[in-house]
């Protein structure tokens, strides 16, 4: 089977913008924002669904992008971590308590890490949640402290007007 | 720790401040470059079809239905790499080893699971992938060896029998003073076996390349998730039989590498060749099967320890045999040969003996892995340390304080020769005492809590060898790299410097270490400092980041550059205003009077003259541009101790680690948040080796049994224990600014701490460990086997 047959077409919404593309079947909703939406912030570590690496929201969820193809990002809101920062001189809360806490070292775990985490605004939860839940992304460099520490301290900042402080501008 | 604020910082102070990382704004919001993320137009992927078999020979090879597939563009075999390249280069020969031939794909042979017979070049991955399944390999299974301590066995297949009549690659001992005399009068001998697991370094970004051939120049440009940029350069050179000035490599962002991505590996090569034939930019993207069977492996190896002690637990020798399984090939970087530099560790043994064995087997090479050497000696050591000492009823407390080495003591001389410079070994141990109210715990009966466990401590004190002792060192081993490391300081229109290195960015914050300290030594703002780095080039050549020696090295570098990049602005500044250089400073952008601060030249305008040579002074060269190269002139060592403290179910050995504290000592931190980041992801590693990673292949297929992340297990947030951490810091009397490696201290105490918890806890059953990793199985079985022998209280 060569690529180009078999494509269908989608249209969905990436980072606040309406998309319509032609996305061959067989391939991934990673490889796709990556390679063809140009999207290269996610990133693949095992194409397995363990390594969270690929980590996207889709409609508001925590998704493992290698584990869905890129045509059932048909319809769907998708934000990847390129939507975080507001601007170019700007970081995003949580990216500002990530680089505060040095909670990355090679920076490749890191967008998955923040897109997981981000789904958490709003949410009351001690360090043993935090660690519980951030345990479906793999970090081989930091020993995960300064991730765990980053997401604390940003989480409270969240609980009054969650979703105006961590949506603003998306 | 959290970060200091840029505004607070004074640029003449930037040493031992934790300033932001330069690295981290690109790497938060997703514009990191890492292989993958770069593309080159037209470009076609590469997938590479491996043997399934440990042991093979290829009887025929049938490549016709691949290539008919539409999309496929071309094809390699073992016989045409052959033909195009020269074997692959290995950057660190096993001293006394036969060199083996690695072609960058199997020729008649295949040696193990994994290894690449064919590789194809397509429109895209998936349809060279499709290729794949279409070739027609002929395998005969051969058979093989897989276990380590069988393949010296007279009925063992020889892998490499053109060249070698056993496994055997090389040994070699070392030893000082008399210690067999001295074991003979010991009150005390005591031996065991340990062995050391295969693990896998797991970066989480794989291994990856994109290689573009401009064929009017005949220039080849390389980019490479690798380490070593100006390394990985030189053997292509040498294995595509290429000028070194017609290659490029990049390494731009690289996903982790831990000592994995030390030199050209075969997929390398092949995508360069690929390349060359086509005149198309070629890319290879590893996967996570491919990465478990065809990067490389590290530590497995198994140590025969003695130690001898006089009644009051003083070592009197240390006896070390051990063997090393390297798998089939010696892969670019070669065996460790660390465990033989530090296997008395910070003890006072004047009399030790080490002897390393280096053997093949059929399995996925081993390469060079954070530690290297240090913790897998560490684990028996110190737990048979341990053992004697409660053999003699002494605390592991009092034989560790009778045993390290005192200031006085050093510097201190190895049996392998290295030399540990200045430190005190036993204040990190007193730290941790205390952290741990151990004394009072030893004294306790082990009773079980409520909820049913049994608390323990367990030590492990530990040096780490950071950095080279000098080139000359090297070469007597063969290596084919310095110790030095390079900078280049160049002055630019904006008032800032960009600073160019060879050292790609691994995730040690050096683009932050090294703008500190070129900060620190020209009194450039560091906001106004950019680091170049990993391009070879652009940068003066170099070592690369591996060994704990990056900053070592590169601290002297950038002092003398600094230095003279300062002395020369100074020069220009002080013609303009008329002031003695002497009575010049530079911060904030300009330079200034020191008496009279209202007098200043803004760097732009000095730097701006420097680069037209309009209005300087006379007899001076135009431009402002400095590079240095600088080899330190002795290794340093980093040193500390460590304890572990866990609690175990008796009845099921399930265990947890309740707190794991490390007291340690690095010299001088440049930057205290970057040296907590490697010293704790670092203890993560370790730990993770000691209590759940390990590589399993099975006996009789010899074939890996977990090869893939499902089955493999790194450690996850949630299994990491409670981490404290603690420093002394005693600079380095051999190192610029007195600073010691971190970047691998921390994979060595770990295993022997755990170790030591579970025998102390359990010090009423009688309980032995002598093989990693350490899992509520391991404790289980060892409690069953004592319970069969009926010893149990
Ligand atoms: S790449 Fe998706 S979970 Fe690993
Ligand atoms: S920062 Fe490197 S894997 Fe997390």
């Amino acid at each position: 089977m060569s690529d180009s047959s078999n494509q269908i077409e989608i249209c969905f919404e990436i980072n606040g913008r309406q998309v319509t593309q032609t996305v061959p079947v067989r391939m991934h909703a990673a490889d796709f924002l990556r390679h063809q939406i140009g999207l290269t912030g996610t990133h693949l570590g095992c194409e397995q669904g363990i390594c969270g690496m690929c980590t996207i929201s889709v409609d508001d969820r925590p998704v493992k992008s290698c584990l869905m193809l890129a045509v059932q990002l048909d319809g769907a809101k998708v934000r990847t971590v390129e939507s975080l920062a507001p601007d170019e001189t700007e970081l995003h809360p949580l990216q500002a308590a990530f680089k505060r806490h040095h909670a990355l070292q090679c920076g490749f775990c890191t967008p998955g890490f923040l897109m997981l985490a981000r789904s958490f605004a709003g949410r009351r939860m001690n360090r043993a949640e935090i660690a519980e839940e951030i345990s479906g992304v793999l970090c081989r460099c930091t020993g995960y402290e300064g991730i765990l520490r980053a997401i604390e301290e940003w989480l409270p900042g969240t609980w009054t007007d969650a979703s105006l402080s961590d949506e603003a501008g998306q | 720790m959290t970060v200091v604020h840029k505004t607070v910082m004074e640029s003449g102070t930037a040493i031992g401040q934790a300033l932001a990382r330069k690295e981290d704004d690109r790497l938060l919001r997703g514009g990191g470059l890492y292989v993958d993320d770069a593309c080159a137009l037209r470009q076609f992927a590469m997938a590479v079809a491996r043997c399934p078999f440990p042991h093979a020979r290829i009887r025929h090879l049938d490549v016709r239905a691949a290539a008919a597939l539409p999309g496929v563009v071309h094809i390699l075999t073992g016989t045409e790499v052959q033909c195009l390249t020269n074997p692959i280069t290995v950057l660190r020969p096993v001293p006394g080893a036969p060199m083996l031939p690695y072609y960058a794909l199997a020729q008649e042979y295949a040696l193990h699971e994994g290894h690449a017979v064919v590789s194809i070049v397509a429109q895209s991955r998936a349809v060279a992938e499709d290729a794949i399944e279409l070739l027609e390999i002929d395998y005969e299974p051969l058979p093989h060896v897989t276990d380590m301590t069988r393949v010296l066995d007279p009925d063992a297949p020889v892998l490499h029998p053109q060249i070698m009549t056993s496994n055997l690659m090389a040994s070699k001992t070392d030893y000082s003073g008399n210690p067999r005399a001295k074991l003979a009068e010991a009150a005390l001998v005591d031996y065991d076996r340990f062995f050391v697991n295969r693990v896998a370094p797991l970066s989480m970004e794989p291994r990856g390349v994109l290689a573009s051939w401009r064929s009017g120049a005949r220039e080849l440009d390389f980019r490479s998730s690798t380490q070593v940029p100006h390394l990985v350069r030189k053997q292509l050179a040498e294995a595509l039989r290429l000028d070194e000035g017609a290659i490029r490599v990049v390494a731009s962002d690289v996903g982790g590498a831990y000592g994995m991505k030390l030199g050209l590996f075969p997929e390398e090569l092949l995508a360069a060749v690929h390349a060359m034939h086509l005149g198309h930019p070629v890319k290879w993207i590893e996967d996570r099967m491919e990465y478990f069977r065809a990067s490389t492996h590290g530590r497995e190896s198994f140590h025969d320890m003695t130690i001898g002690t006089d009644d009051q637990g003083r070592i009197l020798a240390i006896i070390n045999e051990y063997t090393n399984d390297i798998g089939a090939w010696n892969s670019p970087f070669g065996s460790s040969q660390l465990s033989s530099v530090t296997f008395t560790g910070p003890y006072h043994v004047p009399d030790a003996q080490v002897c390393r064995h280096v053997v093949l087997s059929n399995k996925t090479p081993i390469g060079a892995y954070r530690g290297y050497g240090q913790p897998e000696v560490n684990f028996a050591r110190e737990v048979l340390l341990d053992r004697v000492a409660r053999k003699l009823d002494i605390s592991p407390l009092d034989i560790r304080r009778r045993n390290l080495l005192r200031p006085e003591d050093l510097p201190w001389r190895t049996p392998s020769g290295a030399v540990y410079d200045n430190g005190d070994y036993l204040r990190p141990l007193e730290m941790l005492a205390g952290a741990t109210d151990y004394e009072a715990h030893f004294d306790r009966p082990r009773r079980p809590r409520a909820d049913g466990r049994i608390v323990g401590i367990g030590l492990s004190s530990f040096v780490e060898r950071t950095g080279y002792a000098s080139a000359r060192f090297l070469a007597r081993r063969g290596s084919h790299f310095g110790a030095h490391e390079s900078v280049t300081l160049r002055a630019n229109r904006s008032g800032g410097i960009d600073l160019y290195t060879g050292v790609s960015t691994c995730g040690q914050g050096n683009e932050t270490a090294f703008a500190q300290i070129c900060a620190a030594v020209t009194g450039v703002h560091y906001d106004a400092i950019r680091v170049h780095a990993g391009d070879t080039a652009q940068s003066p050549l170099n070592t690369g980041a591996f060994a704990s020696r990056t900053l070592i090295a590169a601290a002297g570098a950038l002092k003398q550059a600094g230095d003279a990049f300062r002395d020369k602005t100074l020069r220009i500044a002080a013609m303009v205003l008329q002031i003695s250089p002497e009575d010049l400073s530079i911060a904030k952008g300009l330079v200034h009077s020191v008496r009279e601060p209202d007098r200043t030249i803004t760097l732009v305008d000095v730097f701006n003259r420097a680069i037209t040579g309009q209005g300087i002074p006379e007899g001076l060269e135009p431009g402002l541009e400095t590079t240095a190269h600088f080899e330190p002139p002795e290794a340093s060592f980093s040193f500390g101790s460590a304890a572990a403290v866990v609690a175990v179910d008796p009845e099921t050995g399930d265990f947890d680690i309740e707190r794991f504290v490390f007291v340690h000592d690095c010299g001088v931190a440049v930057n205290p948040l970057l040296v907590e980041g490697q010293v704790r992801g670092a203890l993560v590693q370790g730990l993770g080796a000691a209590l759940s990673e390990e590589l399993r292949y099975d006996r009789e297929t010899g074939q890996l049994i977990n090869g893939s992340m499902m089955d493999y297990f790194a450690l996850t947030c949630s299994d990491v224990p409670k981490i404290e951490l603690m420093h002394t810091e005693i600079p380095s009397d051999v190192t610029t600014f007195g600073v010691r490696g971190v970047g691998e201290v921390g994979t060595i105490p770990p295993a022997a701490a755990v170790a030591n918890a579970l025998c102390d806890a359990l010090r009423d059953y009688g309980v032995a460990f002598s093989a990693l990793p350490l899992t509520p199985e391991t404790v289980w079985r060892a409690l069953q086997n004592v319970r069969n022998k009926g010893e149990t209280p």
